[in-house]
């Protein structure tokens, strides 16, 4: 275990913890307002695959970004009418999106990109270069040289911090998702700050997409999210529905990604299934460890019924 | 109107809603609907093969979503049917690849007893967790899925290997044991029967068992059952083993129906589609068959579609997912004059 070794695996960090962290965000906020929704894995999928789709368009990552956060919020308002207009069941509505993500994702991606021969040549973002500032001793690989998307997502989860806990909106939204029935009689649009959450939540799963196609790799594969939007709604809870608590949360599981992988080629007598099932394992544990300590939004998961 | 007219009214509207959307889809991959509706059918009915491929697919769809019946009933998202029926696989070939010598007549009845058994530990280890520590079990039972694949995969190249160590899969099980073609010419094996008797017997238990109204009882509200003097907490982790026996046991019939062995993707994306035809089947363990074989005619003709026609197969999730929105949707409008189960 060198300095080599740790630069990398701190930066790798970054790398794969940003599309988890994106996510996470999205779901705390939708969450937090009361609402879950187990299928952004189905979302990341439709904005990895139209962020593939939209930079081949445009000619540009940006075009590409556009597209999946589009998508994102489409996916994401068929979750928002099923679960706050029609108030069914809201995991039930996740799992539609998932298995329509992996429909409209592969079916698409098979008509349009998959289909062309040559494959495209994918514009996809470049990381940041501060010049010699991006190319200093262990600050430098770990720090300042990831993709833009990556500082955005760090600034991200702070500013809906604040966001959340200080400013009014931030306030409608707890209140929403603690107690629906007061907010209600406080004046305060339930359902509307709702779909406001949800969508929100689908545009952040949708640029966590664009991330994994056009930023960490250059390309769409069908089912390529490979459960990292299920672990987005694991992070929700390590990081006790907080903002920032979700993105360290995230940040732990991008490490344990970059470090298994690491591990397996370090370790080549030992199977590489164990290293690849880690950040699963990781995951389970940590709800067992966890038992008792969180506290979920109060009316998180029930629909809202004004009659009441 | 009564309810019930009313009811099928709804399901009609929202069945040809869905029929629409997927012609709709198909006119965008720029192919003509009505011919796709005629392969569709064609690939998939019009045949002896077809028809037989149809009940192959139905078969673990049965199973395992008579798994999910339970698990849903009793409000416990079983996302990992596939995990759980990997797992019993697994052990059920380890079993039978380890304990030679045994009359097959007894040989069966284990290996699908230890399939059972090893999809009911992987599923109930997630209902425990949830009762237990409050984990929630879509999540785990996701990652259950994740980690029993990578299992999987050090299996059959690691211990499970075949001896000639050459493919990344295990030795065949017995011969004997192999569940027999029961239509010559097709791959139409006897799990169907197994498939049919499990039906049977589900409903047996969910209609007329104490476990049965338990579970009802725990799903509609799980406070008013503990008050009722139910273990809410038993039933939540007893409804995910019985969820994962059924999913284990879909695992040990596919093995001896189809593959005799095991080998990656033997498992083929089960448990999402299960979920489809439970919902489909509304939870009722003689109507699942039916929705089973639905899906199995989506899924045999969708793989037509694609031959074909040349329609991207994905078509097969986008029809699985508007199942469960149409799902959805009429049971919102069927249970909108009902209060609302909190």
């Amino acid at each position: 275990m060198d300095e080599v070794f740790f630069i990398g695996l701190l930066a790798g960090a970054f790398r794969f913890a940003a599309p988890i962290a994106l996510a996470a965000l999205g779901e705390t906020i939708a969450q937090r307002s009361g609402v879950m929704n187990v299928g952004i894995e189905g979302i990341i999928l439709v904005g990895a695959f139209l962020a593939v789709l939209g930079s081949v368009w445009t000619g540009t990552p940006y075009g590409g970004l556009v597209f999946a956060v589009i998508g994102g919020v489409a996916m994401a308002l068929l979750h928002a009418f099923l679960s706050i207009t029609l108030k069914v069941d809201q995991i039930v509505s996740g799992i539609a999106l998932i298995v329509l993500g992996l429909g409209f994702s592969g079916f698409f991606y098979r008509l349009t990109i998959g289909a062309q021969s040559p494959a495209p040549k994918i514009p996809s973002f470049d990381k940041l270069d501060l010049g010699a500032l991006s190319k200093i001793d262990f600050l430098g690989p770990i720090f300042l040289q990831h993709h833009l998307l990556v500082y955005f997502t760090i600034v991200v989860a702070f500013a809906l911090a604040w966001w959340l806990n200080r400013t009014g909106p931030g306030l409608r939204v707890r209140a929403v998702g603690e107690h629906p029935q007061a907010a209600n009689a406080a004046g305060v649009r339930v359902d509307r700050i709702r779909y406001g959450c949800v969508l929100f939540g689908g545009a952040m799963a949708g640029l966590a997409g664009a991330y994994l196609s056009t930023a960490q790799l250059s390309g769409f594969v069908e089912n390529m999210v490979s459960g990292r939007g299920f672990i987005a709604v694991a992070c929700v809870v390590f990081g006790r529905w907080h903002p920032v608590g979700a993105m360290m949360a995230a940040f732990f599981f991008g490490a344990a990604d970059a470090a298994q992988i690491r591990l397996q080629t370090l370790n080549p007598d030992i199977p590489f299934e164990l290293f690849v099932m880690m950040p699963y394992v990781f995951a389970v544990l940590f709800l067992i460890l966890l038992a008792g300590r969180t506290r979920m939004p109060a009316a998180l998961g029930i629909p809202f019924l004004r009659t009441r | 109107m009564s309810d019930g007219v009313r009811g099928n009214l709804i399901v009609l509207l929202v069945t040809s809603g869905t029929l629409l959307v997927i012609g709709l889809f198909v006119l965008i991959a720029g192919k003509d609907p009505f011919q796709a509706a005629s392969v569709l059918v064609g690939r998939s009915l019009g045949s002896l093969n077809g028809l037989a491929e149809v009940a192959v697919r139905s078969i673990p769809l049965t199973l395992a979503g008579l798994g999910i019946a339970f698990a849903f009933k009793a409000r416990m998202f079983n996302v990992g049917a596939d995990g759980q029926l990997i797992i019993g696989a697994i052990l059920a070939v380890l079993v039978a690849t380890t304990l030679p010598g045994l009359t097959p007549w007894l040989l069966l009845p284990i290996f699908l007893l230890v399939g059972a058994a090893g999809g009911a530990a992987w599923g109930g280890l997630a209902g425990w967790l949830r009762v237990k520590y409050n984990a929630s079990e879509i999540i785990v039972t996701i990652m259950l899925n994740y980690i029993a694949l990578q299992i999987l995969s050090w299996a059959i190249r690691g211990p499970m290997q075949e001896s000639m160590k050459v493919f990344p899969r295990s030795d065949a099980v017995p011969d004997e044991i192999l569940l027999q073609v029961i239509a010559d010419g097709t791959r139409l094996h006897s799990g169907l029967f197994i498939a049919i008797a499990a039906a049977i017997l589900a409903f047996v238990v969910m209609r007329y068992s104490m476990f049965g109204y338990q579970l009802m009882a725990v799903g509609s509200s799980r406070s008013a059952a503990r008050v009722g003097g139910v273990n809410d907490g038993r039933i939540m982790t007893l409804s995910m083993v019985v969820s994962g026996a059924f999913a284990g046991l879909a695992g040990a019939v596919e093995i001896l129906g189809i593959h005799g062995r095991l080998q990656d993707d033997f498992a083929g994306g089960v448990g999402i589609t299960a979920i489809a035809v439970a919902l489909l089947g509304r939870l009722n363990p003689l109507a699942i068959p039916l929705a089973a074989f639905l899906f199995g005619v989506i899924s045999v003709g969708a793989g037509g579609l694609q031959r074909d026609m040349g329609i991207p197969l994905p078509l097969i999730n986008i029809i699985e997912g508007l199942v469960i929105v149409a799902f959805l949707v009429s049971a919102h409008f069927t249970n909108a004059r009902r209060a609302p189960a909190t």
